[in-house]
């Protein structure tokens, strides 16, 4: 039982890392300009595409999550700038149908241009390790290393970085930061470029494990939306502590139920938060 | 320097400016009195490109600027104190100041003489640089609203309200750092409530009434009649 235990914890803690990484970049999207981004698990899927194709032409899987992420950011920063930059200050419902909007054009996109079969990338590392009675792929310990590694230089980007404090200081007062010489529609579409570069590498790094195909996004993002809700919207630390918390109830849970019905253990801890604290888990207690 | 030409500024259906016209020159302190809610704070907020005004003009330094992003603004030299002092409040109080120093063309050393002087005006600040500016007090809350606009280096700063709330001794030293900065050549267009204040420190001020600009004198002249701020403010 304990072999079992620790088995699922690692299960547990390599998903919870992917998961935090495309947490991350939705809840930082919320949190500076208030827009639920429903698109962002397109980006993700689109990012897993180009990544095929960067893989095909040139060979190497690292190459593919770099020119994702770069190409994604692009493509994020024209949809900001097209779709939700003319819609700031309106109602957050306008943005809301908006990057429903996105989503829905970029997967049909994705379904015209590289047809309804899953593509496959191949994953840089194939070997695995001993633990216990099962062998544990060490890609999976790779892209949580990669995943924790991006989240932390956001973090020390934010933190220590010229354009960090600018962030975090248009998240805090918009009105005030532009008053502080802040160029905020600029630092709106940075912001967006960013989450979306992250969602993009997610779905490279991700897509050995499940086959590229255009709907591979829908279970993702709706985990990500449940995390990014749990932790408390526009929180980092907490969609991250959430994202690990999510995913080792639902490790332990398949140790009684099976893996479909160990989803279910999510959506729980989210009718639960939402009713008795709605606010989000890791958030310290609003006065 | 500054020039405000009958500007007419609403929010959402309200009218709350009615054509006011002000005018700022270099270096110089500008009173603007007035009873609560007679626009005000609008007419600043106004100024920076918070709001645009729907008719008049305002020009910075010949240029127009009433349709001017507030970053430009910011950039062209006009720093702003907010009445509700809008401190980054989960930004410590030196990044709340790099949030203003952090400019094309700033080098080291100009920073570092930036600091110095503003630490040396509020040596609190200087003391709690690395705390998070929503623990500080409300009286070093508005001395830091006021450095982070040194920070830019302004040729005008816009001061609303700053000695509000304030005990008397952050009061004086409120007084101090307009006296700093009126030596230092940078102009101030100050609203303020506290009239006596506002008299000593000016040299001209405008009374305003139900959105527009009822009376402008020289301050001395107020100084030794009030008769006027008796007629408009009734103090």
């Amino acid at each position: 039982m304990a072999e079992q235990l620790l088995i699922q914890l690692l299960i547990g803690l390599s998903s919870g890392m992917i998961l935090a990484l495309v947490a991350s970049g939705l809840t930082l999207i919320f949190g500076i300009m208030d827009v639920v981004n429903f698109a962002h698990g397109e980006l993700f899927m689109l990012g897993a595409y180009m990544g095929t194709t960067v893989l095909v032409t040139t060979g190497s899987f690292w190459l593919a999550l770099l020119g994702a992420s770069v190409a994604i950011a692009l493509l994020g920063a024209a949809l900001q700038i097209t779709t939700l930059r003319p819609l700031v200050g309106r109602d957050p419902l306008t943005t809301i149908l908006a990057t429903f909007g996105i989503s829905l054009v970029l997967q049909n996109y994705a379904l015209w241009q590289y047809g309804p079969v899953a593509r496959k990338i191949q994953e840089p590392i194939t070997s695995q390790f001993q633990f216990f009675h099962i062998q544990f792929p060490w890609y999976r310990i790779v892209i949580a290393i990669l995943s924790a590694a991006i989240i932390g230089a956001l973090w020390l980007f934010l933190k220590y970085g010229k354009y960090g404090i600018w962030i975090r200081a248009t998240t805090q007062d918009r009105i005030m930061a532009s008053a502080m010489g802040i160029p905020v529609p600029l630092v709106h579409t940075a912001v967006f470029a960013i989450g979306s570069a992250m969602a993009a590498a997610s779905g490279v790094l991700f897509g050995p494990l499940v086959g590229v195909n255009h709907a591979m996004g829908l279970d993702w993002i709706l985990k990500a939306f449940i995390v990014v809700v749990v932790g408390g919207m526009g929180n980092l630390g907490g969609s991250i502590l959430a994202s690990l918390f999510v995913s080792l109830l639902e490790a332990f849970a398949s140790l009684w139920v099976s893996p479909a019905q160990a989803v279910i253990v999510s959506f729980v801890v989210l009718i639960l938060t939402l009713l008795f604290r709605p606010t989000g888990l890791f958030v310290p207690t609003p006065k | 320097m500054l020039t405000v030409e009958a500007i007419h500024t609403y929010y959402g259906k309200s009218h709350i400016l009615h054509g006011v016209s002000l005018e700022v020159r270099p270096g110089e302190v500008v009173g603007l009195l007035g009873r609560n809610g007679v626009g005000k704070s609008t007419t600043l907020k106004t100024i920076m490109g918070l709001i645009h005004p729907t008719e008049g003009r305002i020009v910075f330094e010949g240029q127009p600027i009433a349709r001017t992003a507030p970053h430009r603004l910011a950039r062209l030299g006009i720093g702003y104190v907010p009445e509700d002092r809008r401190i980054f409040r989960l930004l410590t109080v030196m990044e709340n100041l790099r949030t203003g120093l952090d400019r094309r063309g700033v080098t080291e050393e100009r920073r570092n003489i930036l600091l110095d002087k503003v630490y040396q005006s509020f040596p609190v600040l200087a003391e709690r640089r690395y705390q998070a500016g929503g623990t500080l007090s409300g009286g070093e809350q508005q001395m830091l609203a006021i450095a982070r606009a040194m920070m830019l280096e302004p040729k005008i700063i816009l001061l609303d309200e700053p000695t509000e709330g304030l005990m008397p001794k952050m009061v004086a030293q409120i007084r101090e750092i307009i006296g700093l900065l009126h030596r230092e050549s940078v102009a101030i267009l100050l609203v303020e409530q506290n009239v006596p204040l506002t008299l000593e420190v000016s040299d001209r001020i405008y009374i305003m009434e139900k959105g527009v600009v009822r009376h402008h004198a020289a301050a001395a002249a107020l100084r030794s009649d009030d008769s006027v701020i008796h007629q408009y403010l009734g103090v």
